[in-house]
């Protein structure tokens, strides 16, 4: 059991990557500017499939669905209506959440019986951590355990997308901002219906509003209606920006080489690349780090933001 | 002519977003700052409290670094969409 699951993970990090750095249009290089070519890598790339397309000829999207009505964040502006095309980012997602089953496909029974191999004893011990010390003593036990199966499964699905942004040639699908809105609009939605079905939907409207006096009890609760909806979109920004940065400070010195040597020559270029290349090595080696604190963060504030909107202070 | 006005205005945008970023930077620095002076005193006085106070120091260190990654992303906004906003 514990070999095929190894090779069940090792086949979810190296078929994404071979998938997304085969079936992708490749950037031209441009001498001039050493940067922009760089940064594409950051943008989600469209799965197709005939990547080695002449100029003039059109890339063929492996898979895309139109949707008529009014094109918004469309993926084929000349076409009518809204086009959802496969990206490398849906690839990486699939890929996270199918690792998060794999992961922890022996955790349960690790549990009853206490027999497991290595990579279940740490993930139980993981899952348990997140349990015991960061769920539990936020909301209690009783509230807790009914949220419990939502961030455990939140924070391992962001953490595995983070973290199979830092395999070479990987992509970071939490470094989209669709994907990390779509993550907060799912602690909105838990935050709004949560309150509503655990106080009553007029009493959460009611106690929205703690004890204020009636003459600005209408500013508080425009205050507090926008507050609802700036805690998610803060946790979007944060997790999107956070894993955006790490690879844009690592690019950037990578682009510094090419800047090198457009400016002073190659020699020159080929001199400061110990230096530069192991800047960027030290933030990748942070860029871990965030890429485990991040998840954590997200889970964490999702915890005191769902918390806050189900049981109210009075 | 209105070529080397546009130019101007972009090269202006970019200085722009680039004091922006810093601003953003130096606001963060010295909330971060605060927070971490203050966890490290408390831990030196609570040595047995190390583990509560760092993860709510983290969190209130997450919650700045947002407010200053609000800025960082509208600083990246004007040189990505630039004529646009």
């Amino acid at each position: 059991m514990s070999a095929i699951r190894y090779l069940l993970i090792a086949l979810l990090i190296l078929v994404p990557v071979w998938v997304g750095s085969t079936f992708v249009v490749h950037h031209d290089s441009d001498p001039s500017n050493p940067f922009l070519p760089l940064f594409e890598h950051l943008m989600p790339a469209t799965l197709v499939s005939n990547p080695h397309a002449e100029h003039g000829e059109v890339a063929h999207p492996m898979l895309a669905i139109t949707v008529p009505g009014p094109a918004a964040f469309d993926a084929v502006p000349e076409q009518a209506g809204t086009q959802f095309v496969l990206t490398n980012l849906q690839l990486f997602q699939i890929a996270a959440a199918l690792l998060v089953i794999v992961c922890f496909s022996g955790v349960p029974s690790y549990l009853r019986t206490g027999r497991g191999d290595r990579l279940t004893r740490m993930f139980a011990g993981f899952a348990l951590w997140l349990r015991d010390d960061v769920i539990y003593p936020a909301m209690g036990a009783k509230v807790g355990k009914k949220f419990l199966p939502y961030f455990l499964a939140l924070f391992f699905f962001i953490l595995f997308m983070n973290l199979l942004g830092l395999v070479p040639g990987g992509a970071t699908a939490t470094a989209s901002v669709f994907v990390t809105a779509g993550l907060a609009l799912l602690t909105l939605l838990m935050m709004v219906f949560g309150g509503m079905i655990a106080q009553g939907p007029l009493t959460y409207w009611k106690t929205l509003v703690p004890h204020v006096p009636i003459a600005i009890w209408p500013i508080m609760f425009v205050v507090e209606l926008v507050g609802i909806f700036v805690k998610p979109f803060a946790l979007m920004i944060r997790l999107f920006a956070n894993m955006t940065g790490g690879h844009m400070v690592v690019l950037s010195f990578m682009g510094l080489l090419f800047l090198v040597a457009n400016l002073a020559g190659t020699a020159w270029s080929w001199a400061s690349s110990p230096v530069l290349v192991g800047f960027a090595v030290f933030i990748m080696i942070i860029e871990a780090f965030v890429a485990l604190l991040q998840a954590y963060v997200f889970t964490m504030l999702s915890v005191l933001f769902i918390q806050a909107s189900v049981h109210p202070e009075h | 002519m209105i070529q080397e006005t546009v130019d101007n205005a972009m090269g202006i945008a970019k200085m722009g977003a680039g004091l922006g970023a810093g601003l953003a930077v130096i606001g963060a620095g010295l909330g971060i700052g605060k927070i971490g002076g203050s966890s490290a005193d408390g831990i030196a006085r609570q040595p047995e409290a190390a583990a509560e106070i760092r993860g709510a120091s983290i969190i209130f260190a997450a919650l700045i670094e947002g407010v200053a990654l609000f800025a960082i992303v509208i600083a990246l906004l004007i040189i990505v969409l630039p004529g646009k906003l």
